[in-house]
């Protein structure tokens, strides 16, 4: 009978670890505030976890982490640990907005920050796989460049630290019913528009695009890793890039299209950062504020995988939410600082808890062809 | 006679180094070839360059796996290949299992196997993996192959492992396959497999090329034999029509005693004791299962079994690297379970580590460095707070010259050595810490017919010197021209401690897998430490000098 149970703990694997620990996170977290209010705190707090708007701040604060995560796991994957997708974030962010403040589309400003940041992953991989130079120095090096780049453009070009975008991304069914079709203007919207109105999951319906498409780059990013050939190609540079050479991939190749495509990632979750508030926060560590660190936990988390990635991610987030909720109910009698701290607190129980993470066997090593 | 390789002519130069010189090799189709040669004769290198990893300095690489064509006056008229990458050999047919395996370890089977040829379907969004799996199941069903396509290959023996690995050359339609050390890693029944496998192969047309420094398998397994020596070709013979004395004789440039006498041993007090040890491996399960013994000073205590029977975990017990979860170990009558590798190096306990990559050497140390490992605490080395690199640079200078350690150089750091080379070192280093007990774990993996000829003989020495010696082999000629007496262990137990001179292959093998064979020749049992002492406990042994000494 228990090692029955035991066998289907492990069946539920990485995911399973994830949503037990987001569950055990959550308990801990009331329990936590439990001991220090009243009755009515913890009903409180548990209102403020299941209302819908922190389930709407959860799904938005979670699009850059994730799509840096899922940027994370493809080049980590491949063997080239990024810990530069704070600085890919941070430049993209910045990048989304100039660009939209020049074409009037945030659209074009989310190209706009793709390409800084595959520009700037451009320059990770060359002084990595080209110059061998060590991962998580050239790592910390992209984080610290964009760190200094951005607001120094941005005080440039806007002459302050902080710039405006003039545009937001339109919510999903102010997107779809600009499509001008009739069907999908007419009916989906109005699905959605019912659909919204339930308690807690409708904020599920009238999120952010870029909420939907961190949905379909978790799944793409998925079936890419594990049902494609070019999947595997990363999984084998990063576990044994003699064994990927020797069957005739070039692996230099796999990890600059693995790093780019990082970039790229990575650049996606930096615009939909700066653009879902239309504007560039440059003072002090900048409006991404680590959370391109936090999303390299968050994958570790996952276990390099993009589900698992997101799950995390979104407990993350999920703490986050709660935490900017009770900072603006003031539900608790304890400090503001120490409520800040809730998300990473929970972060590291779950992480000293759960911690299973298998690390690819070749990540962070220089790999040249032909060297014995 | 039909090719379906020549290499003509073939000299690889390296900076200072002339790796192949002048080779001509000629395989026939739907032959084994075997190449031998010492480490460092060339035979890698040579077969990288037929495998495109190399590009020769001159010469010329001909390849057809259906055979060459010749013009009327008989010489070559294909046209001489140029591979400038695995790829183009890989497409012209030739296929490498590399020693060190080249596979994914979380990966499956079947995922390996097709990696970089993946099936593909939906226009190429997604990998075929029926396709795939079929594909495997087909291939490893024509050649007799047992495996399964589903299995992780982390999940799965060493044997598979390799067979795995000759699937994705065939896989990629490889008509030639080239093994670099296939037996090296393997136990006596999976060569035989090998073998086997090797058989079905050239029946169905393929032609094998096979490297190894191992003579006896070369003349088992092989229809001809190329010797290389120093980067040259030395000869070509058929194996029906030679010896194994010949074959030594090509490798080594001069006579080999294949046969060396080991004259019997006069052992004394007991100095290492090993008593109801128990032990668990990494993952918690019981890998030896209290295992007593005494190894008496002037004596060679073998051990042998198949690996993976506790050996490993038995030997770090012995030399402080684990902790054992019941028993004792007792150096020179002092308890020593509780003490550290330092105090036990200090009490007079040498080790020749397994892995000599991983235990034995800091492979990016020059060898000066290396050979105050051990030592580094202990005066002379360590004076006031610091080390004496004079004093360590002539330690290291007097080792390499003891035993001939090349290149003879004492700043050169450890990886540039070949692997008999870094073993003659640690050896050397062990020896030089005067020990009162050697434990010595398979002191001879990988390593040439020299050195391990030599290798042998200092052992030897060091017993009649009166000290005592733990050795650990998996290799059963080994254990049994150097021991006197002989412990077989299987599952973490001593099943059987035998007289190594009297018992036949066929019971050790028997005793290694876990069976019990009749009439086997026991070693006399151990008196009490108090009768050794007086000198009169002590097995004379048998005759051994029959004892035959491993040839690899």
């Amino acid at each position: 009978m228990s090692a029955d149970l035991g066998d289907r703990v492990d069946a539920l694997g990485t995911r399973g670890t994830v949503a037990a620990a987001a569950v055990l996170a959550a308990v801990l977290a009331v329990a936590g505030l439990a001991v220090t209010g009243s009755g009515d705190t913890v009903v409180a707090v548990v209102a403020l976890l299941f209302s819908k708007s922190t389930l709407a701040a959860a799904l938005r604060l979670s699009v850059p982490i994730a799509f840096a995560a899922l940027g994370g796991i493809f080049a980590e994957k491949s063997g080239v640990i990024n810990i530069g997708l704070e600085g890919l974030l941070i430049i993209s962010a910045f990048a989304g907005v100039y660009a939209t403040s020049i074409t009037g589309s945030v659209w074009l400003g989310v190209v706009g920050g793709v390409v800084a940041s595959t520009l700037l992953a451009l320059l990770f991989a060359v002084v990595c796989i080209e110059f061998r130079a060590d991962q998580i120095i050239a790592g910390l090096a992209i984080w610290l460049i964009a760190l200094g780049l951005a607001p120094f453009a941005s005080q440039v070009v806007f002459g302050s630290k902080n710039a405006s975008a003039g545009a937001t991304f339109p919510d999903i069914q102010q997107l779809l019913a600009d499509t001008g079709l009739p069907v999908v203007s007419t009916a989906l919207v109005g699905a959605l528009d019912a659909l919204a109105g339930v308690p807690f999951l409708g904020a599920l319906f009238e999120a952010s695009p870029m909420v939907y498409l961190m949905f379909v780059a978790v799944g793409a990013s998925w079936w890419t890793l594990n049902r494609t050939s070019f999947g595997r190609w990363v999984r084998a540079s990063g576990e044994n890039p003699k064994a990927l050479d020797t069957a005739g991939v070039d692996v230099t190749r796999v990890r600059y299209a693995a790093v780019l495509l990082s970039g790229v990632l990575a650049g996606v979750g930096g615009a939909a950062l700066s653009l879902s508030l239309g504007q560039f926060v440059g003072n002090g560590p900048t409006m991404v504020n680590g959370k391109g660190f936090i999303a390299i936990v968050t994958y570790l988390l996952g276990n390099y995988n993009p589900v698992g990635a997101l799950l995390s991610t979104m407990l993350f987030a999920g703490l986050d939410a709660l935490q900017l909720g009770l900072q603006g109910q003031d539900v608790l009698a304890i400090p503001q600082s120490l409520v800040r701290t809730i998300p990473y607190v929970s972060v590291i129980v779950v992480l000293a808890l759960f911690g299973r993470t298998r690390i690819p066997e070749a990540a962070g090593e220089y790999y040249e062809s032909g060297e014995e | 006679m039909t090719e379906a390789v020549r290499l003509d002519g073939i000299t690889k130069r390296f900076p200072g180094v002339v790796a192949n010189d002048d080779v001509t090799l000629s395989v026939e189709r739907g032959t084994v070839h075997a190449l031998l040669g010492e480490n460092g004769a060339g035979k890698t290198t040579l077969m990288n360059v037929l495998y495109g990893l190399y590009e020769p300095t001159e010469g010329d690489v001909y390849v057809d796996g259906d055979g060459l064509t010749y013009d009327d006056e008989g010489a070559v008229a294909d046209a001489p290949r140029r591979f400038d990458s695995p790829r183009d050999a890989i497409d012209a047919g030739v296929g490498m299992i590399h020693q060190h395996f080249m596979l994914v370890d979380p990966m499956t089977v079947a995922e390996n196997i097709t990696l970089g040829n993946e099936p593909r379907k939906w226009g190429g969004l997604a990998v075929d993996r029926a396709a795939a799996r079929e594909a495997v199941l087909d291939l490893s069903e024509r050649y007799g192959f047992d495996v399964e396509p589903d299995a992780t290959i982390e999940d799965i023996g060493v044997g598979v492992q390799q067979r795995v690995e000759i699937l994705k050359a065939l896989y990629r339609g490889a008509e030639i396959l080239i093994l670099d050390e296939p037996t090296a890693v393997l136990t006596p029944q999976e060569v035989e497999d090998l073998f086997e496998v090797l058989e079905e192969l050239t029946d169905a047309g393929k032609t094998v090329i096979f490297i190894t420094h191992k003579l006896g398998e070369a003349l088992e397994a092989a229809d001809e034999v190329t010797v290389l020596r120093d980067g040259k070709n030395v000869g070509s013979v058929e194996t029906a029509g030679t010896t194994r004395e010949e074959l030594a004789e090509l490798m080594v440039g001069r006579e080999v005693m294949l046969e060396t006498e080991t004259p019997p041993a006069t052992p004394g007090a007991p100095t290492l004791t090993v008593d109801g040890v128990s032990a668990n491996d990494e993952r918690g399960v019981t890998a030896v299962d209290d295992v007593s013994f005494t190894v008496r000073e002037g004596e060679v205590f073998g051990i042998a079994g198949v690996d993976g029977n506790g050996q490993s975990e038995l030997v770090e017990v012995v030399t402080g690297l684990r902790k054992p979860t019941a028993g004792a170990v007792a150096l020179e009558g002092t308890d020593v379970t509780d003490a550290s590798r330092r105090a036990r190096t200090r009490a007079g306990m040498a080790y020749i580590p397994e892995d000599r990559q991983e235990r034995g050497l800091v492979m990016d140390f020059d060898l000066s460095e290396n050979g105050v490992l051990g030592s580094q605490h202990d005066a002379p080395f360590a004076q006031g707070g610091r080390l004496d690199w004079t004093y360590a640079d002539d330690h290291a200078a007097d080792i390499i010259e003891e035993y001939d350690v090349r290149p003879p150089d004492a700043t050169a750091e450890a990886k540039s050595l070949s692997g008999g080379n870094q073993q003659k070192f640690i050896v050397g280093r062990e020896f030089a810490r005067d020990p009162a007990c050697i434990v010595a774990s398979h002191p001879t993996r990988g390593v040439d017919i020299g050195s391990t000829e030599f290798i042998h003989d200092r052992l030897i020495d060091l017993r009649d010197e009166g000290r005592a010696v733990l050795l650990v082999s998996s290799k059963l000629d080994e254990v049994r021209g150097l021991s006197d007496r002989l412990a077989v262990m299987y599952r973490g137990r001593v099943v059987d401690v035998v007289d190594p001179d009297e018992v036949t292959e066929e019971q050790l093998g028997l005793l290694m897998a876990g069976e019990e064979p009749e009439d086997v020749p026991r070693a006399d049992p151990v008196a009490d430490a108090a009768d050794a002492t007086d000198g009169v406990a002590g097995t004379p042994p048998a005759d051994d000098a029959d004892a035959e000494v491993a040839d690899d």
